[in-house]
């Protein structure tokens, strides 16, 4: 940090402000059910990911790596499903709708080459369906998203969960 | 013949059954429940079940001894413990168990809790230890499950018989295919024995290459509010709720082309088995996942044509086909538009279940068809699958309603399918037409049986 320019920071600064702003958006899109807005931000060559957790004895690695298993791994025709299954009214669980809450938090942003940003968040999410089924879901995201003149594309997605065992997971995040 | 068939399902499980008490248990503390007294929940002239059999917290403890003390329960693959030392943890019914490869490379299972005040010694998913130190009092268990050590030896007895307080052994471990199961009862029959039928039409899924399946590191586990049964069932059988709890996904082509299961030729591809043996099987003609890999169905023919050399003709023609079968009373697997799932179903209470996930593919497929297996598996069947949030509304919906006095009186409807079935020469078991709820009461005859035996 002492090394940077105050020049430097501020320009930190500013892009973390813009990139706050896109999480927060993104978040109300999710939880108002503005699917389709929230495609747009999908990069085509997006990929969308939670690894599963285990217990593992310290030092081992205690998530799953690319090519096991893992609670999502959605390329962005996968995305395009998840949404169209809810916007075709006949879901169980988003029918009636769910009451669902984004919460984004510890914002830490990276520049990377061509225009190319790596944000780090982490998460909240509280569903409530139908009576009592309530869920609360814990993590972190580690996201590339792509910078263009105007709007900012996700990239990648790995998405943390802070869970071995989970209990239910009709969210996106 | 059917009344052949339903002699056969109804004879006693397993050899003329012994009272069955753990070694170290005295005789005095055998808690079982007198016969018979579960047998009024299963009507089997009507094919109804009541709801007691789903929230009442006797049958649910009877549950854990008749069920899961008797049955060959799933444990884990071979693949998940490549090297001495190695171990993963996993549950029979609601006992933990560590499953533990010894230098000799025989794989043994043992109840995950210490002999001297019952802590877990194992608190990992997997792992590789020579041996297992409690985390209480520092016992401490070779792979053998010998008490190899503990604290302050020399305050305890010198006739002490530390072979005498080894980890409680599951008596019986065997695998098939790679696949281990485990059984506490030493007088049920042999694994092979016990999976009877069902082995047929396993091998068309889990042989249908040379090598076998191979199974994705790593396990996805969720929790329902629902009781294990419901779960169990539906992976028993029940083809009729897919076109209604999965319509949504069926729009988007995940469940084949319209129609393809109706019934041009109910028999080939599209039917069900149930087996004396409580253990059911739905088979479906091949479907193509909407955005498939180019190579998919040639793959897949190739396999088919391939699979004639190592099964017979018969299992050879289902290679390539969709199936969902289930082995009594809580191992299933779910191959469906080119993936292939393995889940245990645990028991976690009257209502709650925890779900255990595998995804596998062909052990000689190259890496785009492994991954698209992979893939499809993690986006239909797991706790985010595009089929499984929708499942699980419905058990957990099941299971609310069940509980209060009133419903209870009034049983649950298992009569879909006026066929009884037949059979044939080139396949077992006894095959119905598809949607059927035959198979699935076939569960609840088994569970009948042996909660009344």
């Amino acid at each position: 940090m002492n090394a940077q320019s105050d020049v430097e920071v501020r320009a930190i600064r500013d892009v973390r402000s813009e990139v706050e702003d896109l999480l927060y958006r993104e978040a109300w899109l999710l939880d108002r059910g503005l699917l389709d807005e929230w495609l747009e931000l999908m990069a085509p060559d997006i990929r969308y990911w939670a690894p599963v957790r285990l217990d593992r004895a310290r030092g081992k690695e205690d998530f799953s790596r690319h090519a096991q298993m893992a609670h999502l791994d959605e390329n962005h025709q996968g995305l395009v499903y998840r949404v169209k299954r809810v916007q075709t009214g006949a879901t169980y669980t988003d029918e009636p709708p769910a009451r669902v809450r984004h919460f984004v938090s510890n914002v830490r942003v990276t520049a990377l080459n061509d225009g190319i940003y790596e944000v780090a968040s982490n998460f909240i999410v509280f569903r409530s369906h139908v009576g009592s089924k309530d869920c609360l879901l814990v993590g972190a995201r580690e996201d590339k998203w792509r910078r263009s003149a105007n709007y900012w594309k996700l990239k990648e997605r790995l998405i943390i969960l802070d869970h071995t065992t989970i209990s239910g997971l009709a969210v996106l995040f | 013949m059917i009344e052949n068939f339903l002699t056969d399902l109804r004879k006693p499980p397993c050899r003329a059954r012994r009272k069955m008490v753990p070694p170290s248990l005295p005789s005095s503390m055998d808690t079982r429940q007198p016969m018979s007294k579960f047998g009024h929940l299963v009507d089997i002239d009507n094919r109804t079940v009541s709801p007691h059999a789903f929230f009442d917290p006797e049958v649910y403890r009877a549950e854990q001894e008749h069920i899961f003390a008797r049955c060959w329960l799933y444990l884990g693959h071979d693949c998940q413990l490549p090297e001495p030392g190695n171990f993963i943890t996993s549950y029979m019914g609601e006992e933990p168990i560590i499953v533990w490869r010894g230098p000799d490379r025989a794989v043994r299972a043992f109840i995950n809790s210490c002999r001297h005040r019952g802590m877990k010694i194992c608190r990992l998913d997997e792992g590789s230890a020579a041996r297992l130190v409690c985390p209480y009092h520092a016992w401490t268990y070779n792979s053998q499950g010998e008490l190899v050590g503990r604290p302050e030896q020399q305050k305890y007895s010198s006739s002490f018989d530390a072979s005498a307080w080894g980890l409680i052994p599951v008596p019986r471990v065997a695998s098939y295919g790679g696949f281990i199961f485990g059984c506490f009862d030493k007088n049920t029959v042999d694994l092979e024995e016990y999976l009877g039928d069902i082995k047929w039409y396993l091998d068309t899924q889990l042989k249908r290459t040379p090598e076998g399946r191979v199974i994705f590191p790593g396990v996805q586990k969720w929790t329902i509010n629902t009781n294990w049964k419901f779960v169990c069932e539906q992976l028993s059988g029940d083809n009729y709720h897919a076109p209604i709890v999965h319509s949504s996904v069926g729009r988007l082509g995940f469940l084949g082309k319209p129609g393809q299961f109706a019934k041009a030729a109910p028999y080939e591809q599209d039917f069900e088995v149930r087996t004396p043996q409580g253990h059911s099987w739905i088979n479906l003609s091949p479907t193509v996942p909407p955005d498939a890999h180019e190579s998919f169905e040639p793959y897949e023919a190739q396999v088919r044509s391939d699979a004639a050399q190592i099964l017979s003709a018969k299992q050879a023609e289902l290679t390539d086909c969709g199936a969902v079968g289930t082995v009594f009373p809580n191992f299933a697997f779910i191959s469906f538009l080119g993936s292939i799932g393995f889940r245990v179903t645990l028991p976690k209470g009257p209502a709650q279940t925890e779900i255990w996930f595998w995804s596998a593919a062909d052990s000689e497929a190259p890496d785009w068809r492994k991954n698209m297996s992979r893939d499809i598996n993690i986006r239909t069947f797991t706790a985010a699958g595009l089929f499984d949030m929708d499942d699980s509304e419905m058990w957990t919906g099941c299971q609310e309603s069940m509980g209060g006095f009133y419903r209870a009186q009034y049983p649950l409807n298992y009569q879909l399918g006026r066929e009884s079935g037949r059979r044939e020469t080139e396949r077992p078991g006894l095959i119905d037409s598809t949607p059927s709820e035959s198979g699935m009461f076939g569960f609840y005859e088994r569970w009948r049986e042996l909660m009344t035996s």
